[in-house]
């Protein structure tokens, strides 16, 4: 799973609908919506029932029997499936590796987010001040967020090889000394990110791309009669009208960040002794190395509620500014 | 109105066909591609076999089982290979849960007992055993003891592969500690290994001794459970109750490995990798190891003897354990693929004398005793640690690339590197393993 | 946080990131500057493509000395991949992968434009409420739920195989809202009069509104079909047999395989990244434009 998606919605209406001759307006409603009748409820439901049927079983459910598991002592191997009530979340307040993995989760958030939205922020302002060959900065840029996390990993793990990778060469060319990339606690999230970074950086730029696009042309016009240069009119006239599209472009990064798993995992297993185990790897390692699913289950939620909160931040923040 | 509702019910069903194809289509889709994969998976007479065993062992595997794919046509094995640790034995514990794990697969010995007990494993039926020649008496008793549980057998070792000391004796003949029949000096006591060491390490001009243990929690423990072994304590983990050991004798231990790690003796700063290096390039006179490091040190043409960790405490023990076929638990066996399960498990042990060219002793004693074993150098030299191994501590969490390793090493590394206090090490390490067996057991 | 952002000012895309006109008249210095500034980063963007490339190219031996170089010595070799697809897995990985990817995107539209299409137009009980559960399970981020959906596939015997693979993923809430969105916009006339013909719902639903949201049911189906091929850790979990593997997961199990066959891992990375790389050659345009569509939508 790719850090970047991830669900949130959106105003985005959709691109070239179909040619309206009239708006979708007050007189054509009025002619379907008449009182509800047994008809449109029975099509309605009908219509919606395939979708409902999957989300009830595989999103619903699982949420439900999660939340019972996290209350039990259930394991892998199906024994202690009993009630404990909250014992598990009262382990897991106390347990320190939770609490580790939870800070490094957002240590990686920390440092992934800046740099996935501040460099995709300003390739993207490059490459909109009509540079040629503009198929080629995309395909540079964006073609590494189609790689699947475990291609990634084999790349960045090889370059990153003590002796025989290419980062310690070309450090040891320029009479740097060779860093143990993955060995050493406080430079292997470093590298984690910079792998982050190369993979889905070219997503974030995309976004930004079309948000540039949007602005309308008389903004720069106007600003060009004014005699502003081009550093004036980025962050007069650009900036100011990315904002919204930073907002979501940051909640979005901040949500991706959070569930990391994919790359930390497969690039340095959580180590060098656990300063990279994010909270994702912890949960499947409670429960699948341990076999201790109820308790993983319960960190889960306790996941799940670091998350809410920090949507319901969001709104807060969003709220506000609308306001 | 009439109409209407016609076309309402006529709809209904049609709506009703939308949301079935939607569902059912794309089931059935899913269903006709189980059958395939079902199908590629596994032809009839496909024994699918996971092992951990990578490199030099992996190669070897692979031969044996290409061997024993030859001599029959009856069933064919297919490994799959997952790498050695917490990687293979979660997949190997999530698919025996899923109930479609493959036919047999290698486990540690020590590893059983978080297994077995929750269901993960079939037992091996003895009688049928028998019918392709492999009995009890085959294999050594602290061997076949391990291999029970409850009174079932559920593990059958190829191999014990212990902890032992590899050495130069071109270095050790230098530094006059070889006896006239070619082999190390005989080591008596903690001093007697020191003051050998530092012989060796005056001859090399590097160290004495090469051991490598920095994050590698297994390694760290493989020396430490010797040393504590051979002075007689015990190690019990009840769960329940905190754990019971001899608290003065592992401090003892500790404090003695330290006392190696003087940057004299032994570098502070050996990892895996430098270690080997360092004992191939004569870099020093003895190489704390697996027995699996034997092939490579061959290939290195180094002039080799081998021996167990001589007995510094009293009590000769060295560490072990054993790669060991398992049946992991099938919702639905077959049972054909299990007598050829039984007569492919049956051949690798018969054949195990190509699996004791990459230094393991073989389990199976016929093969132990034949000439060609004896002629096998320096294999031979540590053949009787077969019957003074000791395997993990048993419980649910111990066991080779166990969570039980990664605690010792996160508790102890520090006191080898001379930052923590021993007794400080230690006491969290026990501490750490009490909150374990504190736990629920979910097995 | 979902209905708040509903009414955000609109991330409008004319299908113009695809060619962006060189529009503003720049001091020519200063683009001379930006384009060699983004020329050096793409270059630098390439680096681990090359580097993977030519590793894969060498021997063993030659990838696995120092001091490193660029261009071996003993010259270049297809022996990594001639190995890797000799004896390797990727052939049956790649078609899991494109099997379960497919399955995933075919069930995932239609069971998503069909609700969608349903909440945009019919007028029936519940639907306000059922939009607002489908809106607020956007926010259930999926590693929460791999315990319990585990554990239900395990219950339902269906771990290691295609079902436990697709069935999961096929709920991808945001589609249905820019679905419906889409939906919203087209305009009810052609409806309506197919109504009063007597056109049942579902024959509207297929020959009208089905066809005329060609570019949206394409920009889902590009969207979800990327992330189903690359998702990692939901089939990580569901399959062990790997004769059952998607490509990334069969990847995970390669390196272990090998040990440090550093030609031949990188041989089968690059394998593995191919067939999305070709289609995005090829199909570069409408990808873009269905991923920027889509993008701040996606999961």
């Amino acid at each position: 799973m790719s850090t970047v998606r991830i669900p949130a919605p959106t105003g985005e209406p959709a691109p070239a609908a179909p040619p309206a001759k009239t708006s979708p307006g007050k007189r054509s409603t009025a002619r379907l919506a008449r009182p509800r009748s047994r008809r449109d409820n029975i099509h309605g439901w009908a219509f919606s029932a395939p979708f409902l049927a999957f989300f009830l079983m595989f999103l619903v459910w699982p949420m439900i029997s999660g939340a019972y598991m996290s209350l039990t002592g259930k394991s892998l191997t199906g024994a202690n499936s009993g009630f404990i009530g909250l014992a598990n979340y009262a382990e897991a307040f106390g347990d320190s590796d939770m609490w580790r993995s939870l800070g490094n989760t957002l240590y990686f958030t920390l440092i992934s987010t800046v740099p996935l939205v501040v460099i995709a922020l300003a390739l993207a302002a490059l490459v909109n001040m009509g540079l040629p060959a503009q198929w080629l900065w995309r395909l540079s840029f964006f073609s590494p967020f189609l790689l699947a996390s475990t291609v990634v990993s084999l790349f960045f793990a090889w370059m990153y090889n003590p002796e025989l990778g290419l980062f310690n060469d070309v450090l040891v060319k320029l009479g740097i000394p060779p860093v143990a990339w993955l060995n050493d606690p406080a430079v292997a999230m470093w590298a984690v990110v910079i792998a982050t970074v190369w993979w889905t950086v070219g997503f974030n730029f995309l976004l930004y791309l079309a948000a540039l696009q949007n602005i309308p042309q008389q903004h720069y016009e106007a600003a060009s009669l004014d005699g502003a240069g081009g550093w004036r009119q980025f962050f007069s006239i650009s900036l100011p009208q990315l904002g919204p599209t930073t907002v979501m472009i940051v909640i979005l990064q901040i949500l991706a960040s959070l569930k990391v798993f994919d790359q930390i995992y497969q690039i340095t297993a959580g180590g060098p002794g656990g300063a990279t185990r994010s909270i994702v790897q912890y949960i499947f390692e409670a429960g699948f190395t341990g076999y201790r699913l109820g308790y993983s289950a319960a960190i889960s939620y306790i996941f799940f509620g670091l998350i809410l909160f920090i949507a319901l931040v969001q709104v807060f923040i969003t709220r506000k500014r609308s306001a | 109105m009439k109409q209407q509702d016609s076309g309402s019910t006529n709809l209904n069903r049609r709506q009703l066909l939308l949301g079935g194809g939607a569902l059912f289509g794309g089931l059935a889709l899913g269903a006709g591609l189980t059958g395939c994969g079902g199908a590629a998976q596994a032809a009839a007479n496909d024994i699918r076999f996971w092992h951990l065993l990578s490199g030099g062992d992996g190669i070897k595997m692979q031969s044996m089982i290409d061997r024993v794919n030859a001599e029959q046509a009856a069933f064919k094995v297919k490994p799959t290979v997952l790498a050695w640790g917490a990687p293979y034995y979660t997949k190997l514990a999530m698919a025996s849960a899923g109930g479609r794990p493959p036919e047999v697969a290698i486990m540690h010995a020590a590893r059983v007992p978080g297994y077995a007990p929750g269901g993960l494993l079939d037992a091996w039926d003895l009688n049928l055993l028998a019918e392709f020649g492999v009995r009890p008496e085959d294999f050594s008793p602290r061997i076949w003891e391990k291999s029970q549980f409850n009174g079932q057998v559920y593990s059958l070792a190829l191999d014990s592969h212990p902890f032992v000391m590899l050495y130069n004796t071109e270095v050790a003949g230098k530094a006059g500690v070889l006896r006239t029949d070619g082999r190390l000096t005989d080591i008596n006591s903690p001093a007697q290994f020191l003051e050998v060491s530092r012989e060796l390490q005056r001859v090399t001009g590097k160290h004495g001794l090469s051991y490598g243990y920095l994050g590698d929690g297994a390694q760290m423990w493989r020396l430490f459970y010797t040393l504590y072994r051979q002075h007689g304590a015990d190690f019990v983990l009840d769960p329940g109750k905190p754990a019971q050991v001899e608290r003065d004798v592992a401090i003892d231990c500790l404090e003695f490995i330290k006392s190696l790690l003087d940057n004299t003796i032994a570098t502070k700063s050996g990892d895996g990798g430098t270690a080997v290096a360092e004992f191939a390039s004569q870099g020093s006179g003895i190489l704390f190891t697996g027995v699996w490091e034997l092939p490579t040190m061959k290939t290195a043409g180094i002039p080799l003897g081998a021996a167990t960790i001589p007995t510094l405490f009293g009590t000769p023990a060295a560490f072990a354990d054993s790669h060991s076929f398992v049946l992991p638990h099938q919702a639905a066996a077959d049972e054909t693929k299990r007598r050829g399960v039984y007569e492919f498990v049956a051949s690798m042990l018969k054949g195990s004398l190509s699996w004791a060219e990459a230094g393991h002793i073989p389990a199976f004693q016929p093969v132990v005793r034949s000439s060609e074993y004896a002629a096998l150098k320096p294999q031979a030299d540590y053949a009787h640690a077969a019957d003074i191994i000791n395997y993990d501590p048993e419980a649910w969490f111990t066991g080779s690339g166990s969570d039980f390793q990664s605690y010792f090493a996160e508790n102890v590394q520090n006191v080898f590197l001379g930052r923590d206090k021993a007794t400080a090490g230690w006491d969290a390490f026990i501490s750490r393993i009490n909150t374990v067996l504190a736990m629920p057991n979910p097995v | 946080m979902a209905t708040n952002t509903l009414s955000r000012p609109a991330l409008r895309l004319k299908g113009s990131v695809a060619d962006i006109p060189a529009r503003r008249k720049r001091a020519p210095l200063s683009r001379i500057l930006a384009t060699v500034i983004v020329a050096v980063l793409a270059v630098a963007w390439l680096i681990p493509f090359a580097w993977a490339t030519l590793t894969a190219l060498k021997s063993e031996t030659e990838a696995a000395s120092t001091p490193i170089s660029w261009i071996p010595a003993s010259g270049f070799t297809l022996d990594a991949f001639t190995k890797v697809l000799g004896s390797g897995n990727i052939p049956t990985w790649t078609l899991n992968s494109l099997f379960t990817s497919a399955a995933i995107t075919a069930i995932t539209l239609v069971i998503s434009a069909s609700v969608a299409y349903a909440i945009s137009r019919i007028d029936f009980r519940g639907k306000d409420l059922l939009m607002g559960v489908i809106i607020a399970s956007i926010i259930v981020p999926p590693p929460v739920l791999i315990i319990p959906l585990f554990q239900q596939m395990q219950s339902l015997n269906l771990i290691d195989t295609y079902w436990a693979l697709i069935l999961p993923q096929v709920i991808h809430s945001p589609m249905v809202f820019v679905l419906k969105k889409f939906f919203d916009q087209i305009p009810r006339e052609l409806e309506e009069a197919a109504l009063m013909d007597g056109a049942s719902r579902l024959r509207i639903f297929t020959t009208i509104v089905l066809p005329l949201s060609r570019p949206i049911l394409a920009a889902v189906a590009i969207f979800v079909f990327i992330g189903a091929w690359n998702n990692f850790l939901w089939p990580f979990i569901a399959t062990n047999d790997s004769s059952l593997l998607t490509l990334p997961v069969g990847l995970q199990t390669i390196k272990s395989a090998y040990g440090i066959q550093y030609a031949q891992n990188m041989a089968s990375a690059l394998l593995a990244a191919l067939p999305l790389i070709l289609v995005f050659l090829f199909f570069q345009r409408q990808i873009i434009k269905g991923v920027a569509t889509t993008g701040l939508a996606g999961t």
